[in-house]
């Protein structure tokens, strides 16, 4: 592998992790809050919340464009009020993979939330547990399968994250240019393809890794789940 | 056994269906054209006057997808180029009538910004402070490694001597048009486009011309795809090559090359 292929795959990972670590408790509040409250605009909620699986990813990384880029209706007050800006950095790389792996992520952990019994909480809580308590002991550990398929689900997304992400912060080497951006770099330029196969080789390695230790995951949340 | 018949029947005319509904029929010309000719070819094939049964049908994307997508089969008749890479790559392939090939037209590349509070015309000269005026902004323009658009904009930077100062503040793009949108929205300061683009969008304004001895010429090569025994595509590309659809090209700012190659 040559030092850009190594920054490129480096940068997937971080860019994937980031990803997933940011919006994995917003997606359990998220999921929580759709699946046991009832509030006027719920369908609405929902539905946006879905929205970035179903919207073909160009429209998502333009929307984030319009709203987040240096000039967005968000993204300029970010950046003259607080400084901050993602425009072009793999902080924006980061919130684009983040945002088209939420709804799979969301998704997972709302069916586990809904499975769930609320009656072993209120047990709980008769027995005379805090909130707090009760969601660290009982509601996450019961959600556990959930939330570990949605972080895989987010996590591979991710990973493989590329229409919104060239559309929002373009295709710059080491600093936005994922491994997807990398190969389809390599398949624009004649003779390229030596290169772009082999980080296809890469990414499918990686895409097998990564199912592999979702898997493994998986077991041992079921596991612990059923007392084993 | 009825049964069977029925399903028969019913799978004879789903066959029939598709392979009559697919796209493009036998008679069709279908063109593959560089993305940037989008406006002005479809000008030019609506003033074509179509023989009775022909459609023309266009096919706008990257040359490089293009290129891509014709290497591998794909039904084209004509394919015009951004660039001579992607024409030559078609025809080591063996996919280009070669006798047919010419490059039909010209374009120029522009230093563009967005057009609300524009600085004012940049002379665009060997050494000048293109650094200074990104301020903390990049650069955008179409991917410099891979994009015509871009490769053409790198030439320029490099035979004026800037481009080792402004390399690490590219923002590459997937194509011209995606460059094109980050200045238009004001994304970065100042971008690297085709004339024809800066023309096109009226959310940017070009601030000056690179000297056309600074890069490559931009050159727009077009051929009859190989082994494709078309008649009307014959046709069609003597019109494109012939007076009657300069005005359509001219209009959207390329410049018409005389002569054939």
């Amino acid at each position: 592998m040559t030092p850009d292929e190594i920054t490129a795959l480096l940068l997937s990972l971080k860019v994937a992790a980031v990803a997933v670590g940011v919006s994995l408790p917003i997606a359990v509040a998220v999921a929580l809050a759709l699946a046991r409250l009832r509030f006027p605009g719920k369908s609405i909620v929902q539905s946006i919340v879905q929205l970035p699986l179903i919207l073909p990813p160009v429209v998502t990384g333009f929307v984030l464009l319009i709203l987040l880029g240096r000039n967005g209706i968000v993204g300029a007050w970010l950046y003259h009020a607080l400084g901050i800006s993602f425009a072009f950095r793999w902080t924006g790389a980061a919130i684009a993979a983040g945002v088209m792996g939420f709804p799979l992520m969301e998704r997972a952990i709302r069916l586990s939330a809904e499975a769930t019994d609320p009656r072993l909480e209120q047990a709980a809580a008769t027995l005379g547990a805090g909130r707090a308590r009760i969601f660290a002991t009982i509601t996450v550990p019961l959600m556990m399968p959930g939330i570990v398929t949605g972080i895989l689900l987010s996590f591979g997304r991710s990973l493989g994250e590329f229409g919104a992400t060239i559309t929002f912060v373009s295709n710059i080497p080491g600093e936005t240019r994922t491994l997807p951006l990398a190969i389809y770099t390599f398949t624009q330029v004649p003779g390229g393809d030596a290169a772009a196969l082999r980080l296809v080789a890469i990414s499918v390695l990686l895409a097998l890794l990564t199912l592999a230790g979702g898997e493994w995951l998986n077991n041992r949340a079921t596991a612990r789940l059923h007392g084993r | 056994m009825v049964g069977k018949a029925r399903f028969l029947r019913a799978a004879v005319v789903l066959v029939v269906l598709a392979t009559s509904a697919n796209g493009a029929r036998a008679e069709d010309v279908v063109v593959f054209a560089a993305a940037s000719l989008k406006n002005a070819l479809d000008n030019a094939i609506s003033a074509y006057p179509k023989p009775s049964g022909v459609r023309i049908v266009a096919s706008y994307e990257a040359s490089s997808a293009l290129a891509r997508q014709i290497d591998n089969g794909a039904p084209a008749d004509i394919f015009i180029s951004a660039d001579l890479d992607w024409m030559d790559d078609v025809q080591k392939h063996g996919l280009i009538d070669t006798a047919t090939r010419r490059d039909l037209l010209g374009n120029r590349i522009v230093l563009v910004a967005p057009a609300a509070g524009h600085p004012a015309d940049i002379e665009i000269k060997p050494g000048f402070p293109l650094r200074a005026l990104l301020k903390d902004g990049r650069l955008a323009m179409a991917d410099p490694s891979a994009v015509p658009a871009g490769k053409y904009g790198k030439a320029a930077l490099e035979s004026l001597g800037v481009w080792a100062s402004v390399a690490d503040r590219v923002a590459p793009a997937e194509n011209v048009r995606a460059a094109l949108l980050f200045v238009a929205r004001g994304e970065t300061p100042l971008g690297i486009v085709y004339a024809t683009d800066a023309a096109a969008d009226k959310n940017v304004a070009i601030v000056g011309t690179f000297p056309a001895a600074s890069h490559p010429p931009i050159l727009y090569p077009i051929a009859l795809v190989a082994n494709r025994h078309n008649a009307a595509a014959g046709a069609f590309l003597a019109y494109l090559e012939s007076p009657k659809a300069r005005g359509a090209f001219e209009q959207q700012g390329f410049s018409v090359l005389e002569g054939s190659k």
